[in-house]
């Protein structure tokens, strides 16, 4: 093995030699700074490599060949070599990302950041307690030294603070130290560990006080406010470094020594904690991005400390987890703190400049979908197993608080990355892309998504996963740039090859899932048929669509609760992306964020206790769960509930539907909301025959149905197409709720043949207004008017939509009704079903003023001139309609097939087919028959009309009666604006947004809670020390 | 196909009976309130005369094609209930083609015609009409509330959906009649019949008073006519729904006639005792006491 101390030598000795040269061998030291860096990173790599092929063996080596104390001690294991290959890299590159730097300054930072470097790598490897003081000593002084590097007030203050704070902690240290030696005889970590339990009660306080300057070293909360003020005031380059190679560092020493004082790891985990939500919860209202960055760090640190600390209770998993969460966020902030050198900016809405460098949006995306844990990232499964292992051990508040931080970590990143990909800025400046600065976060970017598919490879609950989609993903991301209309086909073929690969399986074995398989993949290509009327290249819509749709097809597929899960928030991501791609999209973007994160947490939350009941994470093993079952229920439906926007956790809907791309809202209102509906489907499956959940079943169902009422009744009141039509999706959703917490057979076809029926007139209607718009160029229906004459292909496809989504006979959603009337009269939910009954009815309002508003009435001037609607709008929205007028014309078609399906969960109430003929224990219907008869009749009247009236004259548009004047203009004539306001009087009360305002009460009330939380960081560094001993002090009583 | 001639044939004879008696019902109706303001009245035969000469007008106007699908969206709406209405029990030719639906076909039927007559109006593009439709809608979504829990209340009483098998339950004598084996589901209904006539209190849609120019100006001639031979068939279709589910049906055309009279007069009768409602008023009215009745009705059989 090649000795470690190499890498002193030539760290020491390059560092004296670099510091005798001048300002003509500023190109020459560089280099050698470079090759320097590179030699520590092959040595680390060389010993990773040797030991993940088993090839070297750990190795503890001694200085001078004597045995301590003696000499120091250094340890080179697989867990050393890691870091000391991660933290090499960072230098190396940091040494890159420097290079202007160290050109062109004189105080000669290339041997300061080989010192500093040098000064880690020992760290890491050595085991003597007072070669780590001298190391961290070291470490401080260079990172004093690079924080100085800059010439304004901020920064020296901000090193002079750093050097102050140090200087306590080094203190603690070294008193630690000597008490040690004085106590144990001897400086050896490894005669530390052995005599452990045999420590005298100073040996005790003396390791105590080894192990609260380590602490303390790590920033914790609330007494790092002089670490915040370096992350602010520094170069993003040393914040990087603090950060990640520093963090890092401090870690693995706080790692080792550990053991040595089993009497802290509840204090760590306490520690840990209070760092990562309270430092999260101050960043919500912070403005300027490193130190946001800061905040972040500190609270992802204090995360991992947290993990050391629950070691007891995570056992041998606690290297992965905390390994994991470590390496993400290694990446991660040493990626974003390189990004925000390159943006160069004070406030972090300057970062909408990424936006003129696709490359660092990607990047920046990238990095933040990481930090919160979203898959295929390490943090995900990391944060995973941690979940899983807290709930297994019963330790539900720590559980909490973990969920709870890093919620508040995606509120402030997602509001971070809205404002990079949406916020609108008159003159973007532009950002200089230098190769010293691109090849290393691009470089960071791969190695976190390679990080995360070999993580992924180590989880035992992914084995079933198909990484087809994937794959895929990447290689329309790589010709991104290619026209909108070859990267259409090929997605379309490729959803194509993927249908067919699955589809036909799941029509024999699981019915169900090949339903909802249909709805997520069939509605897909079609909904990206209307994609080829987009011209250009849309860059950066087929990569994120197409994670939704793989997203969904994995939830479909996925056998355990990871895959769901990891299923889940893919389609999450996806979606994200694809809702804030609409012109005024930003805040309602992130309010559908902040939702599904805080579902998907409810959900893993359900998913970690499930296991600690069950010990299996096969999703069939929610059917074994009886004791936690209504928590587990309530925290899992709760979580479906956020993705199918039921009352309560919808305000996000209106919003994320109505200002999405015109092809985009079909997407997320017909066929993802269906995600939420098929997760509820599995739930209450598995969990249905609990008698718990008929308790809940029963609350369900009443949200279901003032959901319904509310969604429609406020639907009535929109004047904007498209959020009318999102309002019209949420009392759907409601319905289908509702049908679902019924729990009979008819309750569960109901909801099957709405879930159906929606998708395809949801689609058709946001297809059709979509296409109106796209040519229009408004949302508003009071701007439009008397499109008829224009648009007839949009007016009769519109009038079907409406038709079917009233329910009126004979087209299909007239079985949804039929059956819901029998479900109701069977389940004996006279009063819930009496209120969705009339919130269909109101159906009627809103489903009115959309086809009147846009179509019949007056055309206005500015509009005489536009066309049809897109031909490749067109096509799927006929495609739609012919499934419509297939599924009015032969219901039993599909109805029976269902009906085979839910009899093997409900066997009891099932309808009886007789031909055409449906009966229930309380009526009857014939569905063709209607049809026929209703089709006969129509037809015949019809031509009578047209017989009798066929000398009948055209007239133009003014041609009205009206009363001796003549009309004006088309606005003064077209009643299109608050037709409703007598209703809206009446019963207005009902659509109050209360809940918009509850929502905004407790954003407020968090968002104080920083503000006010912010004031302990005065700036003063006295002040902070202060804090430091305090909190020594604090910590010092809980322990003893 | 033997029988489902005669079905069919029987069903057209069915339809013009009912198209006269709705025609001479509006023409004692018409006569009895002309009595009451102590004028002497139309003549008996002025609605077919009214329904000739409409259909006879030559010069007739057309604002597009959406314009001749209201008045026949219309008719449907009332030809369909009727197809789907069983007229006299006891026999199997009079119940038309009721053996493909059930009540709730006909509850959602009766929309169609309203949707559609909303369109055909709107397309003319004359403002009133839509100010009349949304009043129309908003009213009409309102009525359904009390008839609905009305209709429920019945189902759960009968167990059943299926309008024949209500009304044969109510066979036996007057003391079957729903009216007293479930008075308040009865009075509900008979609350919401006021507003599905379109009389007063609730005739603010069609007003002539407020919008003396939209539907009624716009549709002439030959569209006017059908809608008129419409109103003919649905009052006495909308009246022979309520007879069977609360007034134990009619198992002879005699019956049939004075049953649909009375229920029919009884929505004309408030009409003429009381003034117009607006808007929000009548949805608020629908929301109080029908409310509540329909609901003690549901209560009383759960």
């Amino acid at each position: 093995m090649v000795s470690p101390f190499y890498i002193l030598i030539v760290g020491l000795g390059l560092g004296f030699l670099l510091g005798l040269a001048g300002k003509k061998q500023a190109a020459i030291s560089n280099l050698l700074s470079l090759l320097a860096m590179a030699f520590f990173t092959a040595i680390s790599a060389h010993w990773l490599l040797g030991f993940l092929s088993g090839n070297l063996q750990a190795e503890t080596v001694f200085s001078a060949g004597f045995k301590p104390p003696y000499s120091i001690s250094l340890f080179i294991g697989l867990h050393e070599a890691a870091l000391s290959l991660l933290i090499n890299m960072l230098g190396f590159f940091t040494v890159m990302y420097f290079r202007k730097a160290l050109l062109n300054e004189s105080r000669k930072l290339g041997p300061v950041i080989l010192v500093l470097f040098m000064a880690l790598n020992m760290l890491i490897f050595t085991r003597d307690l007072f070669n780590i003081f001298v190391f961290l000593e070291i470490t401080t002084i260079a990172i004093s030294g690079l924080v100085l590097m800059d010439d304004n007030h901020q920064a020296h203050a901000a090193g002079f603070k750093y050097l102050l704070a140090s200087a306590l902690i080094s203190a603690f240290y070294l008193l630690g130290t000597v008490l040690v030696y004085n106590s144990t005889g001897s400086l050896w970590i490894d005669d530390l560990l052995a005599t452990k339990n045999a420590l005298n009660p100073m040996a005790v306080i003396a390791v105590f006080l080894i192990i609260i300057a380590l602490i303390l070293e790590l920033k914790p909360f609330p007494a790092n406010g002089w670490a915040l003020d370096v992350y602010q005031a520094a170069h993003p380059g040393t914040g990087a470094i603090v950060s990640g190679a520093a963090g890092t560092t401090m870690l693995f020493v706080l790692y080792k020594l550990m053991p040595a004082a089993p009497f802290i790891s509840d204090i760590l985990v306490g520690v840990g904690l209070v760092t990562f939500v309270g430092s999260n919860l101050i960043a919500l209202t912070q403005n300027h991005p490193n130190r946001l960055l800061g905040y972040s760090s500190i609270g992802q640190i204090g995360l991992i400390v947290s993990i050391i600390g629950l070691q007891p209770y995570l056992g041998e998993k606690t290297v992965f987890v905390g390994f994991a969460i470590l390496l993400t966020h290694f990446f991660a902030k040493a990626g974003l703190f390189w990004l925000s050198g390159m943006v160069g900016k004070d406030k972090i809405q300057d970062w909408a400049a990424l936006r003129r460098n696709p490359i660092l949006l990607v990047l920046f995306g990238t990095f933040v979908f990481a930090l919160i844990g979203f898959p295929p990232f390490p943090s995900f499964f990391g944060k995973w197993e941690l979940i899983l292992s807290l709930s297994a051990n019963g330790q539900y508040y720590l559980l909490g608080a973990v969920l709870a931080g890093s919620f508040l970590e995606g509120i402030y990143l997602f509001r971070w990355l809205g404002y990079s990909i949406k916020l609108s800025f008159d003159d973007l400046h532009e950002i200089k892309l230098s190769w010293e600065k691109i090849i290393p976060v691009s470089l960071w970017g791969i190695l976190l998504y390679a990080a995360g598919i070999y993580t992924s490879t180590l989880m035992n609950g992914l084995v079933g996963m198909d990484y087809l989609p994937l794959i895929f993903i990447a290689l329309i991301f790589i010709i991104d740039g290619l026209p909108a209309y070859i990267k259409n086909t090929i997605a379309i073929a490729g959803m194509l090859f993927y249908s067919w690969l699955i589809l036909p399986d799941l029509y024999t074995t699981d019915m169900l899932r090949f339903i909802f398989a249909g709805i997520f993949l069939i509605g897909g290509i079609l909904t990206f048929i209307a994609g080829y009327a987009y011209k250009g290249a849309r860059r950066g819509f087929y990569p994120v669509a197409l994670l939704m749709y793989a997203g969904l097809a994995m939830l479909i597929q996925a056998t355990t609760t990871l895959e769901f899960f990891f299923g889940w928030e893919l389609m999450t991501a996806g979606s994200y992306f694809l809702i804030i791609r609409g012109k005024k999209s930003m805040p309602h973007a992130l309010s559908y964020m902040l939702f599904s994160i805080g579902g998907a947490y409810a959900i893993l939350a359900g998913f970690g206790l499930s296991f600690a009941e069950t010990g299996s994470i096969a999703l069939s093993s929610l059917s074994q769960i009886s004791q936690m079952a209504t928590i587990i229920f309530t925290l899992l439906v709760v979580g479906f509930m956020t993705k199918t926007a039921s009352l309560g956790l919808h305000i996000w809907l209106p919003g994320a539907h109505a200002e999405a791309e015109s092809d985009v809202s079909p997407m997320v209102s017909a066929i993802l909301l269906k995600a939420g509906v098929f997760g509820i489907i599995i739930l209450m499956i598995a969990m249905g025959h609990n008698p718990e959940t008929a308790n809940i079943a029963y609350i369900l169902g009443w949200l279901g149905a003032i959901t319904a009422l509310v969604g429609n009744l406020a639907a009535a009141f929109q004047e904007d197409a498209k959020r009318l039509l999102a309002y019209s999706s949420i009392s759907q959703l409601g319905y289908i709720l509702f049908a679902l917490a019924m729990m009979s057979h008819l309750g569960w076809l109901t909801a099957m043949v709405y879930s159906l029926n929606h998708f395809l007139y949801k689609a058709i209607l946001f297809l059709t207004i979509g296409a109106v718009v796209m040519k229009v160029g408004t949302h508003s229906m009071y701007k439009m008017g008397g499109l008829i004459k224009n648009m007839p292909m949009a007016f009769i496809a519109v009038l079907i939509g409406i038709i079917a989504l009233s329910g009126v006979p004979p087209l299909s959603g007239f079985a949804g009704k039929w059956l819901f009337y029998n479900a109701v009269l069977d389940k004996h939910w006279y009063f819930q079903g009496a209120i969705v009954f009339f919130s269909g009815i109101i159906a009627f309002l809103y489903l009115f003023k959309l086809i009147y508003s846009v179509f019949l009435g007056q055309l206005k001037d500015n509009l005489r001139h536009v066309t049809d609607i897109s031909v490749w709008f067109a096509i799927p929205i006929y495609t739609l309609i012919i499934g419509i007028m297939i599924f009015s014309a032969k219901p039993e078609w599909v109805l029976q097939p269902l009906g085979t399906m839910i009899g093997q969960w409900y066997p009891d109430g099932a309808l009886a087919w007789n031909g055409g003929m449906a009966t229930s224990a309380y009526g009857y219907w014939h569905g063709t028959g209607v049809m026929v008869t209703i089709g006969i009749m129509f037809v015949t009247l019809l031509t009578w009309l047209l017989v009798l009236s066929r000398k009948a004259q055209k007239v133009k548009q003014f041609n009205i009666v009206f009363a001796a004047e003549a009309p004006q203009r088309p606005e003064t004539t077209h009643v299109s604006y608050n037709i409703y306001a007598g209703y809206n009087k009446a019963l207005g009360w009902i659509v109050a947004p209360k809940i918009t305002e509850f929502w905004n009460m407790m954003t407020d009330w968090v968002h104080s809670l920083a503000l006010y939380g912010r004031l302990i960081y005065n700036g003063n560094g006295q002040v902070y020390l202060l804090y430091v001993m305090a909190y020594f002090l604090t910590i010092y009583f809980l322990v003893f | 196909m033997d029988f489902d001639l005669k079905r069919l044939g029987f069903t057209l004879l069915g339809l013009l009976i009912v198209l006269n008696w709705g025609l001479l019902m509006s023409a004692i109706m018409r006569k009895m309130g002309a009595r009451v303001a102590r004028r002497y009245g139309i003549p008996w035969r002025q609605p077919w005369v009214d329904l000739v000469k409409n259909y006879a007008i030559r010069s007739q106007i057309t604002h597009g094609v959406m314009f001749y699908l209201g008045p026949v969206f219309r008719f449907s709406g009332g030809v369909g209930i009727f197809l789907f209405m069983p007229m006299i029990i006891g026999s199997k030719l009079w119940l038309n083609y009721s053996f493909q639906g059930d009540l709730v076909l006909i509850m959602y039927f009766q929309f169609f015609g309203m949707l559609g007559m909303a369109l055909g109006a709107g397309e003319g593009g004359h403002p009133h009409s839509a100010i009349g439709i949304s009043r129309g809608l908003s009213q009409f979504t309102v009525i359904e509330v009390p008839l609905t829990l009305a209709i429920l209340s019945l189902a759960i009483q009968y167990q059943t959906l299926s309008l024949v098998d209500i009304v044969e339950a109510q066979q036996g004598g007057f003391q079957n009649w729903s009216m007293w084996t479930n008075p308040f589901a009865t009075a509900a209904g008979m609350l919401a019949i006021l507003g599905i006539m379109g009389h007063s209190p609730f005739n603010l849609v069609k007003a002539p008073n407020e919008i003396p120019i939209g539907p009624p100006t716009e549709y002439h001639a030959t569209f006017l006519g059908v809608l008129r031979t419409n109103a003919a068939v649905l009052h006495v279709v909308e009246a022979a729904l309520f007879m069977n589910l609360f007034f134990g049906g009619a198992t002879n055309w005699f019956e049939f006639i004075i049953k649909t009279f009375l229920i029919y007069f009884w929505s004309v009768f408030v009409g003429v005792v009381f003034p117009r409602f607006r808007i929000e008023q009548s949805v608020s009215w629908f929301l109080k006491v029908p409310l509540v009745l329909g609901i003690i009705a549901i209560i009383l059989f759960m």
